[in-house]
């Protein structure tokens, strides 16, 4: 009897709540538990509050992402003057290029990571060889396959070229050093301070984000109810917010996914483990004099990284924003489409993840792996509807009008 | 007599509370700090910020006490691992000594939620030992 009458009151309850034991739809939307709804909760609130780079000291300068802005879209700055920042990050397709491996003067063996919400990165790049915007943003100008640029070739440039010249006075208050490295850093600076303005904007994600969050069965209702099973799926059964954490829908580090490591050019791409490696050379990391921290409060990730087996073939974990804009993907761009990489991680192969290391890769005095295991990832085992839930949500992440803009065609910061 | 048993009973309380007066818990000054135990010490941390965030770099005060017996700490080493996902931090914590057992390590970060085992090696001469903690996120 008195079992009865707790079953009856919970059920009370239950339909007080519109709520249904099993979590199927009532009304339109999906009964999602406390824990269901607190790791939703965990994807926002967006846009998220900004943080200044102190490593640059023209961040946040509206002058500076002007001239950076000119700069991005402008092919001086490549050895043969056709190449610019844009012919890879293409505005109009989510700042990327659609191929699947970048090409500037030759391809590469990597796929074109979007610009959009760069700001908010710890590592830059698929193996995080860079750790500031700044100095993901020069690495390109100086590769010999992207734009080719020697250094010396990249500063003459600007400052030979009156517009160049008069926009860096503008952006930095000053003329242009006469320290080639500096000038460069200071290019790079500019180049960040605009990306720094990309931030991607409210999703229908967000909205359903929010009213969930307080209660709003009625306004939660608008958000398809395949989107709903696939979020589910996502923060729950799949656990994609493992790595694809909160608001950014990345937890900004790195791990493997089962994509082969060894690239079209026969070449192997160790990813981190060699990213780590760039970085800690680098004479423009945040442990460098190019850095404006004086208070050194942000190169703790750079003074603390640890070169370890882990690292072996494990690639930045993107985030998700806009995601639907910026196929094909992962490292090597070898998934067409949001379906092929959900059926990927549903039919991921365990045993794949269990990658054997070359011993000769090995150099002296570093760990010598004999394989670089991770048991982080196995087979989703999605049914072919369940796929259908899961791309249904990742398609809620992009904006309905997402950022393309382009500098007005002659408008720059000292037109000439 | 029953007034000679309430006194001895009071007695009794007194030297009670004497005796853990005398010894505080393990980094008692260490307001909210969390403790784990090995066979010879006792581990007291206090973590900054307090609330660990996913992927966030962290630091901790740290409080070595060995156990009656036991000799105090010469050094101590800190990692953590997701036992569940084989895999460990991506970064070197750097511990710091500041005397009479007293730590402080920095570069701490757990990139990922789940159970995070926490390990502190604590040495004395060569003989290290482990105590480990468990952190859910």
């Amino acid at each position: 009897m008195r079992l009865a009458s707790g079953v009856a009151a919970l059920l009370g309850a239950l339909i007080a709540t519109g709520a249904r034991a099993d979590g199927a739809p009532v009304g339109g939307v999906l009964v999602f538990s406390k824990n269901e709804i607190a790791a939703i909760r965990l994807h926002g609130p967006w846009p998220p509050a900004l943080q200044r780079d102190a490593s640059n000291r023209v961040a946040g300068s509206r002058k500076a992402a002007e001239f950076g802005a000119q700069l991005f879209f402008d092919a001086r700055l490549s050895t043969p003057g056709n190449i610019s920042c844009a012919t890879c990050h293409i505005p109009e397709v989510g700042w990327s290029d659609r191929r699947a491996l970048a090409a500037g003067l030759e391809e590469t063996d990597r796929n074109t990571k979007s610009v959009l919400n760069s700001r908010f990165n710890r590592w830059f790049g698929w193996s995080g060889a860079s750790d500031s915007l700044w100095a993901a943003s020069i690495r390109p100008l100086l590769d010999p396959r992207e734009m080719g640029g020697a250094e010396r070739q990249v500063t003459a440039q600007m400052r030979a070229q009156p517009d160049l010249d008069c926009g860096y006075r503008q952006a930095f208050g000053k003329p242009p050093p006469a320290d080639d490295e500096t000038l460069l850093v200071d290019i790079g600076k500019a180049l960040a301070a605009f990306q720094e303005s990309l931030v991607t904007g409210r999703t229908p994600f967000d909205d359903f984000r929010d009213v969930l969050s307080r209660g709003d069965r009625r306004s939660a209702a608008r958000y398809p109810l395949a989107a709903q099973r696939g979020l589910r799926l996502f923060v729950g059964a799949a656990r994609c917010n493992v790595c694809h954490f909160g608001p950014q829908f990345t937890n900004g580090e790195f791990d493997k996914t089962g994509i082969p490591v060894r690239s079209a050019s026969g070449r192997f791409d160790w990813g981190r483990y060699d990213g780590i490696k760039t970085l800690l050379a680098s004479r423009f990391n945040r442990l460098s004099r190019h850095s404006d921290d004086r208070a050194d409060d942000n190169s703790i990730s750079t003074r603390h990284v640890a070169l370890t087996l882990d690292a072996y073939g494990a690639f930045k974990v993107s985030g998700l924003r806009n995601v639907a804009l910026t196929a094909p993907y992962m490292h090597n761009g070898s998934l067409a489409s949001l379906r092929d990489v959900v059926t990927h991680y549903s039919g991921i192969d365990a045993v794949k993840m269990h990658i054997a290391v070359p011993q000769p890769h090995a150099e002296p005095g570093e760990p010598v792996p004999a394989r670089a295991a991770d048991s982080l990832l196995r087979p989703l085992n999605l049914a072919p509807a369940q796929i259908d839930d899961m791309v249904a949500f990742l398609e809620t992440l992009t904006e309905k009008n997402p950022l393309s803009r382009r500098p007005a065609p002659g408008v720059a910061v000292c037109p000439y | 007599m029953k007034r000679g048993i309430v006194l001895l009973g009071a007695a009794a309380l007194l030297m009670s509370a004497g005796a853990r007066a005398q010894a505080p818990a393990c980094g008692a000054d260490l307001a909210g700090a969390q403790r784990a135990e090995s066979a010879h010490y006792t581990v007291a941390y206090r973590t900054s910020p307090a609330k660990i965030a996913v992927a966030g770099h962290f630091s901790m005060e740290i409080a070595v006490c060995a156990k009656a017996g036991a000799p105090l700490p010469d050094a101590l080493r800190i990692d953590a691992r997701m036992p569940e996902h084989g895999h460990g931090m991506n970064y070197t914590v750097t511990v710091t000594p500041r005397g009479r057992g007293r730590f402080k390590a920095a570069g701490l970060m757990f990139h990922m939620p789940g159970r995070w085992e926490l390990a502190f090696e604590v040495r004395s001469g060569d003989t290290p030992e482990r105590v480990i903690h468990n952190i859910t996120l």
